[in-house]
Parts: C-alpha cells; structure tokens; sequence
C-alpha cells in the first residue's frame, strides 16, 4: 500500500525537512550523548530536554510486524525498526513479501514522496 | 464509623448495537440505574467522576443532566482503559476521607451509527490525524490500535514462542463463559479452528482476537460499608488497588510487548488487600485482544513469564477449567465498556449474582484495567468479605 499524506506541524518540520533531503533524523541528547527516537521530548536515559536533531544512518533490524489486512487492497506490512542507534520507529515494511518478513531481519531506509504530502520513511531489506 | 470502601450499586444500560441515543445519554442512565440497583435516591450522589470514550462527549455536563446539586466532588478521569479501576480507586478514597459518602463512577461511549461500515472503522478514523507524528504514523500504515497490539503480541510470540493457537483458547473459553451469560453480545460457541479461519485483521490477530464494538453505559456506586449497610445489594468491598504507567521507552530493551503495568498494580493492590495471587479466585482481565489477556495473566503471576500461551492452551480457562478469567466473556464476547467490562462483571461475580456463570468461589476477585498501548493499567481486588 502506498504511504498515505502527511503535513508537517511546528514539531515535526525538521524532521520533514530531513526526509525531503532523504536523511532520516533522530533526537541526540546534549548532556549525556544518548540517542532517542524523532518524537522525543526528552532523553530516555537521563531526562534531559536538551536533544538535538541527528541523521541516523538508516539501517536496523525488525523488532515486531505485522501483516494489515484492509478492505479493497492487498496486504502490506507495518513493523517496528530498531535502528543501529538504538531508538525505535514504526513504519512500512516494502519490496519484501509479507510471509518473507522475519524478526531480526536487516533493513534499511527509503522515503516514499506522494505527492501533497511530506516524504515518509520506509524500510526495505537491506541488500 | 466505618468508612472501609465498598461498592454498593451497578447500572448496566443496554449494550451494543443500540442506536439513536448518545453518550451522554447512556452515561446519565447508567447512574440513574446504578442509584435504583443499591436502592437510594439520585440526589444523594455526592460524588461524580466520569471518564468517557472515543466519542468523546461524556465529561461535567453530566452534573446537570442528571439535576445533581450538591456535589462535593465532580471531576473527568482519563486513563484510557484503565480509567475504571482508577475511578474506583480515586472514590475510595474520597470516602475514606469523608469527602463525599455516594461517588457515582460512570463510563459510556456511542462509536457505532446505524448503517455505518462498522464498529471497527469508526473507531479507526476517529483516531486519524493528517499532521504531525500521529499524521505519520497514520500514514505509514498504523491507524488503529489493533495494529499497534498486534506489533506488541508479535514481539511476545517472537521472544516467548507464543502462538495464534494458544490466544485461540483464549477466545473459545472466553466464549463459552459468554453463552451463560445473558447480557453477552456473542453466545454462540467458537472453536479454535473457528479462531484459527476467521479473517485476518491484523496479523496475528484475526478477527477472533480483537474485542466488540460497542454502545452503552456503565455506572457504580462508591460508599462507605456503613453507608452500604441496609441498602438494596449485597456490598462488595474494596479490599486493595494500585496503578502502573510504565512509559516505555520506544529503542533497545524496551519491555514493549512483553511486559505489562500488570507486573506493578498487581503487586501494589495485593499487598494493601494483604493477600497473594494464588488467594484469587476469579480474575476479570481487561481483553481488548487475547493478547492482553495473556500478558497480564503472566504478569499477575498465574504463570510464569513467557508461559502464558501453554499455560492458556492447558484448560484452565472456560467454565470447565480450574481458573475463573473473564467469567462474562468478555471484551471478546460480552461488551466492550473499556474497563467497566472486567468491573462490571467483577462486581456481579463479588455478590454471588452470575447465575449460570457464577464462580464456584468468590472470596476473592481481582479487576484488570488496561490502556492505551499497555501504557495504563490499574488493579482492583473485591471481595464480598470485610476485611
């Protein structure tokens, strides 16, 4: 399934700005180095608000998936990536048969650009 | 002067494909319900906290809907599934300080329209945002909670080698409680190859794994065990609770999926009662899907962690079985009120009311409370006993 519109809001336009480019950002704490996911608001590992935004590389591995069933289309695969940085984001798994897709399975990130809408990340297998 | 808490009414309004009425309107019946059931007049609720669902409109107004003048307590309560419990527990405590003496807890919501595409799909597009994070998520494909439980069962299944087959019998037991229940939804019998081909929602849940959809209300009365004395019903007296926000962190490690805020409320509200897990003998879990069920029966401690789906696939469950979950059937198969389901039922197992499904024993009854993505949870232990 493609990925549906999305419009940026004053949280999230770097991280629009970002996958127009094709980086894939994420949060990087000021005081104690620890890397958080784009929504962030604050360290996960010491609390600290001070987080500043930072390209991940794009690659991970499968944490969970699942396959979404929807009336009038083909199945398509959602899953749960941890990036090699360590955070968590959710987002389409594509160019990987639904049955194909494993836990622990590596990936890497692409961004999908529909058109009225910002560019979406999504992962496919890394080659 | 006893001021012990004690549940003393129980309103339970129609339920599930009732249409042409509104939250609001389900919530206020609910209570007027609740007041009749313990056999007090409406105006000497001194208490009202509400907590409404995805509908949204169930909040103050209630006070006037219902001509309530004198309140000494009225507030909104939202944690989501868990809301119920935590209801409970925030009026137990009002009249254990003698804030109030009567606190109506009430829950309603109205997602399902006539002639919709169905229950599901409202509540899916009720969530959808187009900006922002939530817009991304959407628009990468998540847009309801089933996918979001579906992510979280998965992990389970992939650390602990939990199957679609084991959350069957989840499903089946839960049934079979359902059909000795008159106020289910679903009656009819299922097996697991019933559970095993019906359609997939989002895999791996199928259909069979994921809660109803309904309308209605649900409403109790929090007194005292003084105040109880002499009404209309039997008390059920609140023995223990607690509460469990765990805030996972979204990276490496994260419990998500394998851990619930069960692991913390259990313990916290078994302590106050002064019991254990093994003194339970009815358990009403809150099941949106069999999965969280499964999770927090783990996480109370009926079984160990990751054993869930053998310990479930052995036959404890159902009405033939040695433990006695969710002896109404149900978010799966009775009604689905958010965490006045496990209450509800709870409440009627307390006073020895179930009838046809009525557990064998009932000293001890512990409530589940879930919400959001496993983020809330609360914990209630009832007994028909003082302590």
């Amino acid at each position: 399934m493609p990925v549906g519109i999305v419009h940026r809001d004053a949280a999230t336009a770097e991280f629009f700005d970002g996958t127009a480019r094709g980086e894939l950002l994420i949060r990087r704490c000021r005081a104690c180095g620890a890397h958080s996911a784009p929504q962030a608001r604050a360290c996960p590992r010491c609390a600290s608000p001070e987080l500043s935004w930072t390209a991940a590389a794009g690659t991970g591995l499968v944490v969970s998936w699942s396959v979404v069933h929807v009336k009038g289309g083909p199945p398509f695969v959602v899953g749960i990536v941890e990036l090699d940085e360590e955070p968590w984001v959710q987002a389409q798994i594509v160019e990987v048969a639904p049955e194909d897709v494993h836990g622990g399975m590596r990936v890497r990130v692409a961004f999908e650009r529909p058109e009225g809408g910002e560019a979406v990340p999504v992962f496919h297998p890394a080659s | 002067m006893n001021r012990a808490p004690v549940i003393a009414g129980l309103g339970i309004t129609e339920m599930g494909k009732v249409y042409g009425r509104t939250a609001p309107e389900f919530a206020a019946e609910a209570v007027r319900l609740a007041a009749a059931d313990a056999g007090i007049e409406l105006h000497e609720v001194d208490g009202l906290l509400t907590n409404t669902g995805i509908t949204g409109d169930v909040g103050l107004g209630l006070q006037r809907d219902l001509g309530l003048r004198h309140l000494r307590l009225l507030s909104e309560v939202q944690a989501y599934g868990s809301s119920a419990g935590a209801m409970v527990q925030y009026a137990a405590m009002a009249v254990m300080s003698g804030m109030a003496d009567i606190v109506a807890c009430v829950f309603a919501d109205a997602p399902l329209k006539d002639k919709s595409a169905g229950g599901g799909a409202a509540y899916a597009a009720a969530g959808r945002r187009p900006t922002g994070w939530q817009g991304l998520t959407a628009a990468s494909g998540i847009y309801s909670a089933n996918t979001m439980y579906a992510l979280a069962a998965r992990r389970h299944m992939q650390t602990y080698g939990t199957t679609s087959e084991q959350l069957g019998h989840i499903a089946v037991a839960q049934r079979a409680w359902a059909a000795r229940n008159p106020l289910a939804q679903l009656r009819e019998p299922i097996t697991v190859e019933d559970h095993q081909s019906s359609r997939w929602i989002a895999e791996p849940f199928h259909l069979l794994d994921c809660c109803l959809v309904s309308n209605g209300g649900v409403a109790v009365l929090v007194t005292s065990a003084d105040r109880a004395a002499g009404l209309a019903q039997p008390a059920v007296h609140i023995r223990g609770w607690g509460q469990a926000h765990p805030g996972y962190v979204m990276g490496r490690d994260s419990e998500f999926g394998l851990v619930s805020g069960a692991a913390l409320s259990g313990p916290t509200a078994l302590k106050m009662a002064g019991i254990t897990i093994a003194d339970i003998d009815v358990a009403e879990l809150y099941d949106c899907y069999t999965y969280t069920a499964l999770i927090s029966l783990e996480d109370y401690g009926f079984c160990a962690k990751g054993e869930g789906g053998p310990f479930v696939a052995g036959g404890v469950l159902g009405p033939e079985g040695s433990l006695a979950v969710n002896t109404g059937g149900g978010q799966l198969s009775s009604y689905y009120m958010w965490g006045m389901t496990p209450l509800s039922e709870a409440v009627i197992q307390a006073r020895g009311q179930g009838g046809e499904r009525q557990a064998p024993r009932n000293d001890m009854v512990l409530v589940s409370g879930n919400g959001g993505l496993l983020d809330h949870h609360s914990t209630l232990i009832l007994s028909p006993h003082a302590r």
